[in-house]
């Protein structure tokens, strides 16, 4: 063959190498001690939905663990640990370069990062989360629960894939922006809870019938927007990093 | 075939704060094989990436078949890597890790190409072994592969043959001299200067960042025989030895150091190999150590500098 002339070349398809991308990177943020970590985290929500059941008001006991624990705990921390490491492990370990060097478009990488992410946070804690509140004998709240922490997982899929990207010691920024921000800046004000994502999904909660979580002004209907916009912002700071850097 | 160069450097600089890795660099490289010589921090990793497009230079440009490779994705399909780092996607066999670039170059059959270019450098397709259960060399050659795997028109190896045995290091310079000879660019780093020697006839020589010596590797090897060179030697008779080699203008230089060892300069290290041995029989002096000082790789690099 004459390479000579790479114009004459063609790419893959976008199907084939997202599709190649997002087979790998599945494969290698998959590990047993993250895995063990996540189910203990999803195990744990599904014990809660068991003991809200006795709760005089199980459905918002439900509603409760899915915010307060679901959503400010499992879903954040599920995907900060698999969302930093996806491509993060990749820049840490030097195999970036196997994936650079490819005529391959530059959002590819953390397009698939960011659904990897989601593929794994969403079974590992969303469903548990879901779970826990059919244990819960609130059946007409897991709908509601899944799709929370569904949107908060492709949320923060974005944002910590990005992180993983931007900042080395990823996973320590992340945990100090959930504790701080997500939970702290979250119940600080109606001011900062506007700019927290945990408060968005938690919106989400209200369409549930006779459960009581305070909006702030938020709306679940906004909050089916706002959701992937900051996933979508978190790829595109990802892709931005990504054309950018330096590969080692 | 095209003498048109492949793979041109100009002025290209790079600079991490304040360190300094590659300095106002130029070179331009053909078809065939080029070996970049250099030890270990000259710079050669760093200009390999950025010839990638993997590292953006901080002044200078480079031009990979007359574009850029950093902003042009396309050339990518041009260039094949093979990185000196050690690692790779763990989970992953051979065929797979191969077949994913191949997958990401957009060949039309990635399984076929994989398992064809896993045959060129000797390894089994078929094994179902995860690369971690590889052994160093195995996981050299499929990092070969995987950069061989799209049939690229240049061929990028930095420092290939590490952790390869003699044999696979045979069958390895083989390949990638055949590679050069089908007019392909292969642009080979390496610490090792026999190692070079044998790879191929133009090198090019970076020391401390800097382009230290380009050219004809006969022509520069002839130049490092010939640079001075420092020779402890160890004997019972130091000064009578030392009288005879300066007498007949072997070395230009004698020093005694203590009893028995005396430090000799020469511009001929060849002269003074063949001279030593016959010098020390006539006068009935017994050479207890020969030892050349400052005959290392920096030495010959640290020499090529300064001249």
């Amino acid at each position: 063959m004459s390479a000579l002339d790479v114009s004459a070349e063609t790419r893959p398809t976008a199907t084939a190498s997202l599709g190649a991308l997002y087979r790998l990177l599945l494969r290698t943020q998959v590990t047993v001690p993250r895995l063990l970590g996540i189910a203990a985290l999803g195990a744990l929500s599904v014990l809660l939905g068991v003991f809200a059941r006795w709760d005089d008001d199980p459905v918002q006991a439900a509603a409760d663990v899915a915010a307060s624990y679901g959503l400010g705990i499992v879903v954040p921390l599920a995907a900060l640990w698999l969302g930093t490491a996806a491509i993060g492990d990749l820049v840490e370990d030097r195999l970036l370069v196997y994936l650079w060097l490819k005529p391959v478009a530059r959002w590819h990488l953390p397009a698939a990062a960011v659904l990897a992410t989601v593929t794994l946070v969403v079974p590992l804690a969303a469903l548990p989360l879901a779970a826990s509140a059919l244990a819960a004998g609130a059946g007409e709240a897991a709908s509601a629960v899944l799709l929370a922490a569904s949107l908060a997982a492709c949320a923060y899929a974005g944002l910590f894939v990005a992180a993983g990207l931007w900042f080395r010691r990823a996973v320590w920024w992340g945990l100090a922006f959930v504790l701080l921000w997500e939970n702290g800046g979250a119940r600080a004000s109606d001011g900062t809870a506007r700019f927290t994502v945990t408060s968005w999904a938690r919106s989400l909660l209200s369409t549930i019938d006779g459960v009581d979580v305070p909006l702030d002004g938020r709306s679940a209907a906004a909050a089916l927007v706002v959701l992937p916009a900051v996933a979508v912002g978190g790829w595109l700071a990802a892709t931005v990093r990504y054309r950018r850097a330096d590969v080692d | 075939m095209s003498t048109e160069p492949r793979v041109v450097a100009e002025g290209v600089s790079k600079w991490f704060g304040s360190l300094v890795a590659v300095s106002d660099v130029s070179f331009d490289v053909g078809p065939g094989v080029t070996a970049l010589l250099g030890p270990n921090g000259a710079g050669k990793s760093t200009m390999l990436r950025m010839l990638c497009g993997l590292a953006r230079p901080s002044r200078g440009t480079v031009r990979v078949l007359g574009r850029d490779p950093r902003a042009d994705v396309d050339v990518a399909r041009a260039i094949g890597l093979v990185p000196q780092q050690e690692s790779v996607f763990e989970p992953l066999t051979a065929h797979g890790f191969v077949r994913l670039a191949a997958t990401l170059h957009g060949l039309a059959d990635p399984g076929a190409a994989a398992a064809a270019a896993l045959e060129l450098v000797g390894l089994d397709p078929a094994d179902t072994r995860r690369l971690p259960a590889y052994s160093k060399g195995m996981r050299q050659r499929v990092k070969v592969a995987q950069g061989l795997v799209h049939d690229p028109a240049v061929v990028v190896l930095d420092e290939p043959l590490t952790g390869l045995d003699p044999r696979q290091r045979a069958a390895m310079i083989a390949l990638f001299q055949g590679f050069g000879a089908e007019g392909r660019c292969v642009l080979v780093s390496s610490h090792v200067l026999d190692e070079v020697e044998r790879l191929g006839s133009r090198i090019l020589v970076m020391s401390q960042g800097r382009l230290a010596a380009a050219g004809d590797f006969r022509e520069l090897r002839a130049l490092m025989d010939d640079r001075p060179l420092r020779v402890r030697v160890r004997t019972d008779r130091p000064r009578e030895l030392a009288g005879a080699l300066l007498e007949a203008g072997t070395v230009v230089g004698a020093r005694l150091d203590g009893d028995q060892v005396l430090e000799l300069d020469t511009n001929d290290a060849r002269e003074l190999a063949r001279a030593l041995a016959p010098a020390a029989r006539d006068r009935d002096a017994r050479l207890l150590e020969v030892l050349p000082l400052d005959a290392d790789l920096e030495g010959v690099f640290r020499y090529l500098v300064q001249r």
